[in-house]
């Protein structure tokens, strides 16, 4: 499982001002024969799509627990438009959860037609902007609530990019009206692999729009050269950050309204 | 500066064809190769594809080991890349791949263990919908009853194949040895009907002639076409217990509207 802190959105929402947890297939009976002491719980909505077995649990699951739907297949950031199907059925599953929360993520995912099976980096482009903001507007017009969208790990950045991630980002809940799932880890790893500030990140963010905060680990990979990537797994243990920056990072995100 | 659309297809391309031609001129590279940059995301692609394959395919992937599938699935995986981001929904095309790979070493009955191992995912999978209400069928008048063709439940499947793979797929799941050596492989084919039931999903063997006529009703054939195509069988009695365990979802009158539960 991986660890979600506090949602702290300033619009109240169902979901408790406390950590939740993320819930994998494996803790299913776990979470309903023991009714462990967790605020929330937060489940990939992708892997309850269909019918049988693991929708079962997590309606009897939801009866205890607020829950949270993280999506990671809308691909919200594809030129060549939402995959409708993927929507409608994901509505299905919102309409039948009642979800205190839905998310998704600042990436692509989908390039004709194919599923490309992993969160990928737009461009920072007007072009993409416009196309981010269009896809989360249907995405929330459909589902008849406002989403929460995330920032990503990235191991690419584009040349043609203008505007930084952060900005991007800032403008995607302006325009849009949604949330900002604030992913700690993700920063931290998009940060070291490219040589941002995770500070400036966190200062750029509209503390009004944070509706969520992801903390999790993430896997350290040597490069030749001596070089180090950061690649994202929400496997690894919480990393303890070194030196000072730990609580000059507390006191970033201490900006967000409890 | 290229468009996003560009931009999307040629990352395609080099995720799944391995072309980078055009994706890398794209990339900064900031101390590192962007062929190396794109490789970070075509290993994730395959990584999490095969994954997921082998949630879907476990006895093919004990039969033939780890090494074996793992390369199998690499070449499926970039000859049908997903169509669907829930990746349950992915793989039907493996059965067949598999019958087609060059068996090096792969045992003959893999592509039927297969073939059993995807209907067994799908019908896990199915959507949640409501049997047909009987009270429907009921009020067809006798004159239209020639008309009905039966709308099966998504989870139901009925497959048909050439070695006993309900026996095999079984024991090589319980790792039992000693059942997989009683198992006569020259046996002949197998018949079988796959569907989730409230336990969960059930295999089960049928005679040729009544999986002949669970096959005519599924396939949505008329009521008549699949009493004609089973004259052996008690055809009244099997489809009292076809529609008891549920394995319909609506009828349409052939010609005539839908009256299914599908649209309600």
């Amino acid at each position: 499982m991986s660890a979600s802190a506090a949602p702290i959105s300033a619009e109240r929402g169902p979901v408790p001002r406390e950590a939740g947890i993320g819930l994998r297939f494996p803790h299913h009976q776990a979470v309903l024969d023991e009714r462990p002491r967790v605020a929330w719980l937060e489940v990939h909505t992708e892997n309850y799509l269909g019918g049988g077995t693991p929708l079962a649990y997590l309606e009897a699951i939801r009866r205890d627990y607020p829950i949270a739907l993280h999506c990671v297949g809308f691909s919200l950031g594809s030129a060549e438009g939402l995959d409708l199907g993927h929507l409608d059925r994901v509505h299905r599953t919102v309409e039948r959860i009642g979800p205190a929360l839905v998310s998704e993520h600042l990436s692509w995912s989908i390039a004709e037609g194919r599923y490309l099976a992993d969160l990928l980096p737009l461009p920072m482009t007007e072009e993409a902007l416009d196309i981010v903001c269009r896809h989360v507007d249907q995405t929330q017009t459909v589902l008849k609530r406002r989403i929460l969208v995330e920032n990503p790990s990235t191991y690419l950045r584009w040349r043609h990019s203008t505007i930084p991630e952060w900005e991007f980002l800032a403008a995607v809940a302006h325009r849009t009206g949604c949330g900002i799932l604030c992913d700690v880890n993700n920063i931290y790893v998009s940060a070291c692999n490219h040589g941002w500030d995770p500070s400036t990140y966190l200062a750029a963010l509209p503390p009004a729009a944070i509706g969520e905060l992801h903390l999790a680990g993430h896997n350290v990979r040597q490069l030749e050269g001596g070089r180090t990537l950061r690649i994202d797994d929400h496997g690894s243990r919480v990393i303890p950050r070194s030196g000072n920056s730990t609580p000059r990072r507390w006191r970033d995100l201490a900006r967000f309204p409890p | 500066m290229p468009r996003l659309l560009e931009i999307q297809r040629a990352v395609g391309r080099s995720i799944i064809g391995g072309d980078d031609a055009f994706a890398a001129r794209y990339v900064l590279a900031d101390g590192l190769p962007p062929e190396a940059r794109l490789g970070i995301y075509r290993n994730n692609f395959t990584g999490t594809l095969t994954a997921a394959l082998k949630l879907c395919y476990p006895a093919v992937h004990r039969l033939v080991g780890a090494e074996f599938f793992e390369g199998a699935a690499r070449i499926f995986i970039s000859a049908e890349p997903p169509r669907r981001a829930d990746l349950d929904a992915n793989g039907e095309g493996f059965p067949e791949f598999l019958a087609g790979f060059p068996p090096a070493g792969a045992p003959s009955y893999l592509a039927g263990v297969a073939r059993l191992e995807w209907a067994v995912n799908r019908a896990l999978h199915a959507p949640d919908m409501e049997p047909l209400d009987l009270a429907r069928l009921g009020a067809v008048a006798a004159a239209d009853r020639d008309r009905i063709a039966f709308l099966p439940h998504p989870s139901v499947a009925l497959v048909e194949v050439d070695h006993p793979v309900d026996a095999i797929w079984r024991a090589v799941l319980a790792q039992d040895d000693n059942a997989m050596a009683a198992i006569d492989l020259d046996a002949g084919p197998v018949r079988l009907l796959v569907e989730r039931r409230a336990t969960g999903v059930e295999v089960t063997r049928l005679e040729e002639p009544a999986w002949r006529f669970a096959a005519a009703l599924c396939a949505s054939r008329l009521l008549q076409t699949a009493i004609d195509t089973a004259p052996e069988v008690d055809a009244a009695a099997l489809l009292a217990e076809h529609l008891a365990a549920g394995r319909f979802i609506g009828f349409e009158l052939v010609d005539g509207p839908i009256t299914s539960g599908l649209h309600s």
